[in-house]
């Protein structure tokens, strides 16, 4: 635009002084003159035309513009004729300043912002009481519902967690969207404002719909509908039942659960049409609970989590309301238990009011402290960045001294230098920036992807805000003083004043002194740096591959997961009692597969699915809590085998174990050590409840210990029951492989729908995939310092080449008289290496020290002792004088070929 | 030779009377450049005469204060010129100017010629 005008107004003035000098030669022409003569005549009249142009432009007032541009022009080619430099300072400030943008941006999403509503302050989550087995936060319906009528000030939302529903679409799609239950005045109390439609109203959240509202996420609505207003009023199913959308959530919008985002918002009521599980805790079996009915009568089933909105303020009046309406639930939680002093502990507890302004629960407690290290090492990666630049900066700039040094003595001023390095930089910061920004939108994808399970990525808001804006602002404005302003000032000040009467060649060894211990003090605080970086990377990746190869008890390496979603209609109610004639004949028709050893039934279909249980042995009164509490799944024979669990003592299940002889368990060896100590289990009999309920089943085996709960959880102690005795939905068929199990995904495939052609496949996955997918936030932390470790590595050996290179053709002259007078060399060679030795034990010390205390730091993230992961500073520190001596060595070479004889005769 | 010896007699402007002698060109009509270097020339005989490269600079700098503006229009001899004329603004500058030049011109004939002072 402005540039437009410009470029018109300079055509104006061109146009006007040629019509002034067409006149004048038309009026010479008239008066008879020769036109060629005519011409010249003119010419010579008005004298040099493009500088009265020049001149003319001058009292417009612009030719600061002029000169900018002109300076710009000049900018670029420098930057042409450093390619090594531009391309090093442009991968700097991308990667060091991108890096930097994509962790603030999960930071700031995951741990920092509040949700998007308004006074998100208020907002708390309800702490009533631990449920018996889950020790979860979860309350009955008819509890919710008390409290909500209590209180109509504190206004009191309920949900549920969220699960995959099978979703249809009128046009026949199929989806597995992610779904969440909420009482009818969720988005209300949360203050989210719509971005299409409506929210739910108190009747149609009600039981007995033919069709069912449901309100969708903002993105969800436009990947399925196209857009957030199309969606509203489209039809679909879930799981076999009809909706209609009648709105979409505001843009931001992800839920209240940090990562997990629902796609869809349900009301609570759909429980009781039995088509939807949700995770629930209870008082256990033999109390007054009934699964297949619906729940929201039943005090004894806990399955909702409360938020509510109450000012700072009223909380505690609030709170306490709440507990006293809260007593009889509390009351009724204590049967759950037969030791007396749990009971008085649950009793003496109070509900309590916590805030939830960032949401409740999800991930954010599990990744600040991640999320803050790696915040952390991307700011000492910008660090050694911005040291990196201004060291190559300096260098740059006394390689220039000369050049400057005549400009200056020819007049230019001191200022106009500056500005001209100064907007050099200023073009390689913009270009660095731009791509930073690139960079750390593609890069917070990634580590999304990395921090995620393997088959559910986490949803977090990754559209740029303010202030990332700002963060990324404020790490340009700090590059570009650190790697141009400053150094060129002290240049300015130190080095041109004396170059511009001297000698530049010797000068430039008298100058060194200060310069280089400068540039070696910046050289050391990157190697330390660096050392941080590279030691935590080291340590971050053992702990990984620790993880990614310790002994879960359990064969990592030969078993192919089949993740089923068997919970519909035609497996259930009446015909659950056909289930294990199906899993027989899945069973039979793998084993049958080359390649296959054997296969199994599983009820648990992923980790951390077994139920919470209690087991009380018969004749035994004196069990406290925490040793009948477990963990419990159902399996069909051959599952140890198939898992490779080793069996201990007794047998595993068998097919003529069936629903009408005697009921059998098998228990985990931590179990048995629970329950009996160090004496044999087998033939025990143990049963849900205290007597005279404690004898329902006979113990016939014992089997190894496995960490079925991911490999950092520690093996829980198991109870076994038969899905041959109680038949239920399997959700996974383990098939154990002779070789890589992953070569069988298809074969087992096709057999099972062979078996059962409608069979619903959710995923067929290797279990070490499986188990590795569980290292979320490790798999992060060892992944990214890898690549800072890296970088950084990268950017000292670039340092250490740039500075000595820099510094050894300065010296050019002098390593010429030293070899003139009999110096060897090596000892040209030798007198780098030692230069470089200083700096890098210079920088290698402080390292470690830093080093040393973030491993300290970061211990409880790390396997294997603090000594044992100091030991990789050893190991940084070897890689670190490696990448600097070899940097180092190539200049010293060259050095040490310095031709004496040319030297001399250029003196 | 006639070129030459006209060209000795011709008189470099003074410096700061260039604008005026411009301002007072534009008084009557509009004209463009060409012609009001004509103009100052005609007028004194021959014997001022407006450098293109003073002339130019001086419009640019006074329509950029807005003491003249300009439009592109026809010469007679249907050529695209840029006339600049008078604003407003301009007739007090020129009064001002035309009061410090007779003041200048007194002083310097009082200077140079005291003894036909009475």
């Amino acid at each position: 635009m402005i540039f437009g005008r410009w470029e018109r107004a300079k055509e104006s003035l061109s146009e006007e002084l040629e019509s002034h000098l067409k006149m004048a030669i038309a009026e010479r022409v008239g008066r008879g003159e020769d036109p060629e003569e005519a011409r010249a005549a003119a010419l010579r009249e008005i004298g040099n035309l493009p500088l009265i142009e020049d001149v003319t432009r001058d009292h417009w007032g612009w030719l600061w513009l002029e000169n900018l541009l002109r300076d710009t022009r000049y900018a670029f080619r420098q930057l042409r004729r450093a390619p090594a430099f531009t391309a090093t300072a442009l991968l700097t400030l991308a990667f060091g300043i991108g890096a930097n943008l994509a962790v603030f941006q999960l930071l700031y999403s995951v741990i920092l912002a509040d949700l998007p509503v308004a006074h998100p302050e208020e907002l708390v989550g309800v702490r009533a009481a631990r449920t018996p087995f889950d020790q979860a936060w979860l309350v009955s319906t008819p509890a919710y519902e008390r409290l909500r009528a209590s209180t109509p000030e504190a206004p009191l939302l309920a949900r549920t967690n969220s699960a995959q529903e099978g979703l249809q679409l009128p046009n026949g799609a199929l989806g597995k969207p992610s779904v969440e239950m909420v009482s009818d005045n969720f988005f209300d109390v949360l203050g989210v404002v719509p971005s299409a439609g409506r929210f739910f109203s108190r009747e149609e959240a009600a039981q007995g719909q033919s069709e069912w509202p449901a309100v969708l996420r903002y993105e969800f609505a436009r990947e399925t509908f196209g857009s957030a207003q199309e969606a509203v009023g489209q039809h679909f199913l879930l799981n076999g039942r009809a909706f209609v959308v009648i709105g979409v959530a505001g843009r931001g919008f992800l839920g209240v659960v940090t990562g997990y985002a629902p796609d869809i918002w349900m009301p609570l009521a759909l429980q009781s049409t039995g088509g939807f599980d949700r995770a629930f805790d209870s008082l256990g079996p033999g109390h007054d609970v009934n699964l297949g009915k619906p729940w929201y009568n039943q005090p004894t089933i806990f399955w909702l989590t409360l938020m509510a909105r109450v000012p700072a303020e009223r909380r505690v009046a609030v709170a306490a309301k709440w507990d006293q309406v809260f007593r009889p639930d509390r009351e009724l939680m204590t049967e759950a238990t037969a030791d007396p002093a749990l009971k008085a502990a649950l009793l003496r507890s109070t509900l309590d009011l916590t805030p939830a302004n960032h949401g409740w629960g999800g991930i954010r407690n599990s990744f600040s402290f991640p999320l803050t290290l790696l915040m952390a090492l991307s700011a000492s990666i910008f660090l050694v960045g911005c040291l990196n630049l201004a060291n190559l900066q300096l260098a740059r700039l006394s390689a220039r001294a000369h050049d400057l040094g005549v400009r200056m003595a020819l007049g230019a001023s001191a200022g106009r230098l500056i500005r001209q390095v100064v907007l050099e930089d200023a073009l390689l910061v913009l270009a660095g920036c731009a791509s930073a920004f690139v960079v750390g939108r593609l890069a917070s994808k990634i580590l999304v992807v990395w921090a995620s399970s393997h088959n559910s990525l986490l949803k977090v808001d990754l559209r740029p805000s303010f202030a990332i804006f700002a963060l990324g602002i404020a790490l340009m404005l700090l590059a570009l003083l650190s790697f141009s302003i400053l150094p060129a000032v002290i240049f300015m000040r130190t080095g041109v004043a004396q170059t511009a009467g001297l000698r530049s060649k010797v000068s430039g060894i008298a100058q060194t002194a200060s310069q280089r211990l400068r540039s070696n003090a910046l050289l050391a605080t990157q190697v330390s740096l660096s050392l941080l970086l590279s030691t935590m990377s080291g340590c971050f990746t053992a702990t990984l591959v620790h993880w990614e190869t310790v002994d879960v008890g359990m064969d990592r390496e030969h078993v192919l997961s089949v993740l089923l979603d068997m919970h519909q209609h035609r497996y259930l109610g009446d015909h659950i009692s056909s289930l294990p004639a199906l899993y027989r004949r899945m069973q039979e028709r793998l084993q049958a597969l080359p390649g296959v050893r054997s296969a199994a039934v599983e009820m648990c279909g992923s980790m951390h699915c077994g139920w919470n249980t209690a087991v009380y042995v018969h004749g035994r009164s004196d069990l406290t809590n925490g040793q009948v509490h477990g963990q419990e799944d159902h399996v069909g024979p051959d599952f140890f085998s198939t898992m490779g669990i080793p069996i201990l003592r007794g047998r595993d299940f068998s097919f003529s174990d069936t629903e009408t002889t005697q009921h059998v368990a098998i228990i985990s060896r931590s179990y048995a050590r629970q329950l009996f100590g160090d004496a044999d289990p087998i033939g025990e009999w143990v049963g849900y409840q205290p007597a005279p309920n404690d004898h329902s089943f006979l113990i016939v085996g014992e089997v190894a210990d496995a960490r079925v709960n991911g490999p950092e959880l520690d093996a829980p102690a198991m109870f076994y029951r038969s899905l041959e005795q109680e038949p239920y939905p399997a959700s996974n068929v383990p098939v154990r492989a002779v070789g890589d199990p992953a070569q069988l995904a298809d074969s087992v495939r096709q057999a099972l729908h062979e078996v059962d052609p409608t069979l619903p496949i959710n995923e067929i996955v290797p279990f070490a995939t499986e188990l590795n997918g569980e290292l979320g936030t490790k798999r992060l932390l060892a992944r990214l310092a890898g690549f800072y470790a890296s970088l950084t590595l990268l950017l000292v050996a670039i340092g250490f080449y740039g500075v000595m290179s820099s510094r050894t053709s300065r010296r050019k002259s002098e390593f010429g008289i030293r070899l003139a007078l009999g110096a060897t060399r090596r000892n040209i060679q030798m007198l780098i290496i030692r230069q470089t030795a200083r700096i890098l034990l210079g920088g290698i010390i402080p390292g470690a020290v830093l080093s040393i205390f973030a491993v300290h730091t970061a211990s409880h993230f790390l396997y294997g002792s603090v000594s044992a992961n100091s030991v990789a500073v050893l190991g940084a520190s070897f890689v670190l004088v490696s990448a600097g001596c070899i940097a180092a060595f190539i200049p010293a070479r060259r050095a040490a070929l310095a031709d004496p004889l040319e030297t001399l005769r250029s003196e | 030779m006639a070129a030459a010896s006209k060209y000795q007699n011709r008189i470099e402007l003074l410096q700061g009377t260039l604008d005026m002698l411009v301002l007072q060109a534009l008084q009557r009509q509009p004209m463009h450049g060409y012609a009001i270097a004509q103009v100052i020339r005609n007028r004194s005989s021959e014997v001022l005469t407006v450098e293109t490269g003073s002339l130019y600079p001086a419009l640019h700098r006074l329509e950029r204060q807005k003491w003249v503006k300009s439009e592109w229009k026809l010469t007679e001899s249907k050529q695209r010129a840029k006339y600049y004329q008078l604003t407003a603004l301009d007739k007090k500058q020129l009064i001002a100017d035309h009061q410090r030049w007779l003041q200048l011109v007194r002083a310097i004939g009082a200077v140079m010629e005291p003894e036909v002072q009475p």
